[in-house]
């Protein structure tokens, strides 16, 4: 039997066909952000969702209405498509004006909603769809055996990529999406109603996504979450082809599912991380001009500086006290795990709001401090204040990495990079032995600070945790006002400005990312201790999205917004407890409802307020002067 | 008497204010064009007269005022309703899209309405374009791109081109081409808003001439009165 480094062809075979099908959904769903990207200028988190849409709707059609899979291989992709087209003119139109990563977050949060919804009805169980009667069944060809509707739905997946192609490239209507994307305007004074264009590009799109999920229903298990971990690596496909080219989405995908395939075969742990190290290869390799379609220079802080900055020093020590007096009118706990929360909330806005960077990929630096400070505690013996010192190490080393690579990159590719970078730590937390899998570190003693305090007492470790956050608050509230950070800012609000003042501004971006992680790590570790636990929930990307909703709910590019933020969205988890999984969908519409209407957060909400008495105030005493001034 | 009568315009703008953002650009503006005409619009950097054109063919939003296309109010239209009206925008900087071939650039505009030219005629204007067809968008020269992108609004069946700098930045050589070429199309019967910073070649292809400082029109001349008077308007184009 012939073999290839040991390993028989036989069993090499298989997984390329595996590999090839998967590289085919890669390029369908890479080829709908791409035509989406290129006309909405948004990255549409939700696709993922309508991948899982897709396969669930025939799931359901089969389950309920008793449709087969031939017809929902037509009505499925239509219906999603639908379903698409009107979350578009309902909802989406209305950030087409604004920052591009509005985009990005209320996709995000309409993708949370759907997903939990189905959550909530299916569970997170997978279900099996079976195989369409004509395509069961095998051939022999000899050297493998070639499954029959593997190798259709690879055929049906690839002439789909290239009809899609050769709409695009090659009609009269890919013209005039190819010439929307580059100057919609010039488009419209042609008599051609770009919105509609805009709507049904949409569409095509989604129900491309749509389409692979239903190809996929046989395939894969049918589960809500199926779409989320997906959409991660087609982010790295998206980031490795560039967003410029049709043709270069379905060769990426394909090539990319063939080394995912391949990997699986020689090197299996390595099989997930794979396409986020060639991604990582390939932004240092390429400069960042060769990505056509507009890498946005854009921040996404708001930049509202308003208010929370001029906060009178007597608010600061009412906070303070009220941190102090607060464990005696609320469960502690519960206290410190809003601190833990807003401490990460903190670094995040950090870098979100103070230098325009929107990290995808937070959660990395928070989850892995965690790891290893749980894992030092437990398994060294390790007294907690090392242990903390060692996660926060660990956690701004990666960081400095990370940043390394991401800063090379601007907006909504810096956040698709540091998500696709954080990935590759969740699989890593997933498989190393130390973390424990899915179980977690669990147990995790909280030990006595510096050999005396005994921090089991949750009164005891309140305290600690809050001279902590007290600490590194002050320290970020100094950074964010020292010339440093006044630098940092300029880079936000215009970045070749500052590079023309003479500011090394990659090397500003890089110190920035690389405290941001180190207070993210400083968050985990406190957390890993007072829950006395370290988790896969600390560090997937839902982790990474649940602190940039809490910042924004709370006002990015505030000091205090984070700290609000983090306390409205703990409170809630608390007592909405009784509406179980709910929560999260609770969560995604909030998220979605801030980023449409409440895109100030809530202290940059009370700060424009204050500024609009003030100024009322000073145009009132402006008129009472008048007669004297005027004349 | 120079002053067109709005009775008969083609193109007939009364009172028009733009914005953009809080900026008051367009500060009332009145003009009108008629069936035929060649008007330029002259004036510095900065005065509006790039924001007159966007205005007229809907790309700035927030405008108010009175624009009427052959008697039809276009004020609260958008840009593809007026373009169905007639009109068609030339930009200064041209905008040939580079990811589409020079063929896919000029086939693009959809005829919207009878009487356009056809790719034949189109051709016999700009010669040139013929040879570079199959090339990308982006690999024109100055001179080309502007050719494409006059010739492409020719095939629609528009009637009014508004023409922004159509010789910004090109060879002496190619000016005239391009002066020739609107010879032509004035004896094919177009009505043309020309927007131009250069002044003989204005009074060279054009009828009438507007005069536009700060956001207003502060003056209008025929071709006579802007060689009589050429000192004393020289002071209004240049800085």
């Amino acid at each position: 039997m012939h073999t290839i480094l040991g390993v028989p062809l036989a069993f090499i075979w298989p997984q390329l066909l595996l590999g090839l099908i998967n590289g085919a959904f890669y390029a369908m769903l890479s080829m709908g952000l791409a035509i989406i990207f290129g006309m909405l200028n948004i990255i549409n988190f939700l696709h993922g969702a309508f991948y899982m849409l897709g396969a669930f709707c025939t799931w359901m059609a089969l389950q309920y209405l008793g449709i087969g899979f031939w017809p929902s291989l037509v009505l499925v992709p239509l219906t999603v498509a639908v379903a698409g087209l009107v979350l578009e003119r309902a909802l989406i139109r209305h950030v087409y004006d604004i920052d591009p990563l509005y985009g990005l977050l209320l996709t995000f949060g309409l993708a949370l909603v759907i997903e939990g919804v189905f959550r909530n009805f299916f569970g997170s169980a997978g279900r099996p769809y079976a195989i369409p009667a004509a395509l069961s069944g095998a051939t022999n060809l000899g050297f493998m055996v070639l499954p029959m509707y593997r190798a259709w739905a690879l055929g049906i997946s690839v002439a789909v990529c290239i009809g899609t192609w050769l709409i695009i490239e090659r009609t009269k209507l890919g013209a005039y999406l190819r010439a929307a994307t580059e100057r919609p305007d010039i488009v419209l004074t042609f008599g051609i109603n770009v919105r509609r264009l805009v709507t049904l590009t949409y569409a095509l799109g989604v129900g491309l996504a749509a389409l692979a999920g239903t190809l996929a229903a046989p395939i894969y298990q049918v589960s809500p979450q199926m779409g989320s971990g997906l959409l991660v690596t087609v982010f790295a496909v998206v980031v490795i082809g560039g967003m410029g080219s049709i043709g270069g989405s379905i060769l990426a995908g394909l090539a990319l599912g063939v080394v995912e395939g391949l990997t699986k075969v020689f090197y299996g742990a390595f099989s997930n991380t794979v396409i986020f190290v060639i991604m990582a290869m390939v932004i240092l390799a390429r400069p960042a001009q060769l990505f056509s379609g507009g890498t946005h220079a854009a921040a996404a802080g708001t930049g509202s500086d308003t208010g929370s900055d001029r906060v009178a020093p007597v608010l600061w020590w009412a906070l303070a006290a009220l941190g102090l007096a607060a464990p005696f009118a609320v469960y502690p706990f519960l206290l410190i795990k809003a601190l833990c929360i807003a401490l990460f909330a903190c670094s995040f806005n950090l870098l979100v709001g103070y230098v325009g960077l929107m990290s995808f990929g937070h959660a990395a630096f928070f989850g892995m401090a965690a790891y290893v400070t749980a894992h030092l505690v437990k398994a060294w013996g390790m007294p907690p204040e090392l242990a903390i010192l060692a996660g926060m190490t660990v956690a701004g080393v990666l960081g400095t990495a990370f940043g390394w690579l991401a800063i090379r990159r601007q907006g909504l590719y810096f956040a698709m990079i540091t998500l696709a970078l954080a990935q590759t730590v969740y699989f890593f937390a997933l498989q190393a032995k130390f973390t424990h899998g899915e179980d977690g570190i669990q147990g995790v003693p909280r030990g006595h600070l510096l050999g005396m305090i005994d921090l089991g007492n949750n009164m005891t470790m309140y305290y600690f945790v809050y001279a902590v956050f007290v600490a590194a608050f002050f320290l970020i509230y100094r950074i964010i006002h020292s010339p440093f950070g006044l630098v940092l800012k300029a880079t936000r609000d215009n970045e070749a400005r500052a590079v023309s003042l003479g500011y090394r501004v990659d090397r500003f971006k890089l110190m920035a990312f690389a405290l941001s992680s180190l207070l993210a790590g400083l968050a985990g570790s406190l957390k890993a201790l007072t829950f006395q636990l370290a988790t896969l929930s600390d560090i997937d990307f839902q982790a990474s999205g649940a602190v940039v909703l809490l910042t924004l709910v709370g006002g990015m590019g505030t000091v205090l917004g984070p700290v609000v933020g983090a306390f409205v969205v703990v409170a809630m988890e608390h007592y909405l407890a009784g509406l179980g999984s709910w929560v999260s969908v609770i969560q995604g519409a909030i998220f979605t409802a801030c980023v449409l209407a409440f895109r100030r957060g809530i202290v940059g909400q009370i700060g424009v307020w204050l500024q609009r008495r003030r100024n009322l105030r000073n145009a009132a005493e402006g008129a009472t002067m008048k007669p004297f001034v005027g004349s | 008497m120079p002053e067109a009568n709005p009775g008969d315009a083609l193109l007939d703008v009364r009172d028009l204010h733009a914005y953009y953002g809080a900026s008051h650009v367009l500060q009332g503006i009145d003009f009108s064009v008629r069936r035929g005409e060649v008007v330029t619009l002259l004036g510095r950097n900065g005065a509006g007269k790039t924001t007159i054109l966007r205005s007229v063919i809907g790309l700035v939003r927030r405008r108010t005022g009175t624009i009427r296309v052959d008697g039809a109010e276009t004020i609260g239209l958008t840009a593809d309703r007026i373009a169905r009206l007639g009109l068609a925008y030339c930009p200064d900087e041209r905008a040939i899209f580079s990811n589409l071939t020079v063929a896919e650039n000029l086939e693009l505009p959809p005829v919207l309405r009878p009487g356009g030219l056809s790719l034949a005629e189109i051709y016999e204007l700009f010669p040139n374009l013929k040879e570079r067809l199959r090339s990308g968008g982006n690999r024109l020269s100055g001179g080309e791109q502007q050719m494409l992108a006059i010739g492409r609004i020719l095939r629609t069946g528009a009637t009014i081109l508004l023409l922004d700098e159509p010789t910004e930045g090109l060879a002496p050589i190619i000016i005239e081409e391009i002066g020739a070429v609107l010879d032509k199309l004035k004896q094919r019967g177009f009505t043309i808003l020309l927007v131009e910073q250069n002044f003989a070649f204005a009074s060279r292809y054009a009828d009438r001439h507007y005069i536009v400082e700060d956001g207003r029109i502060v003056e209008m001349l025929n071709n006579a009165d802007l060689l009589r008077d050429f000192d004393r308007i020289k002071k209004f184009l240049s800085v």
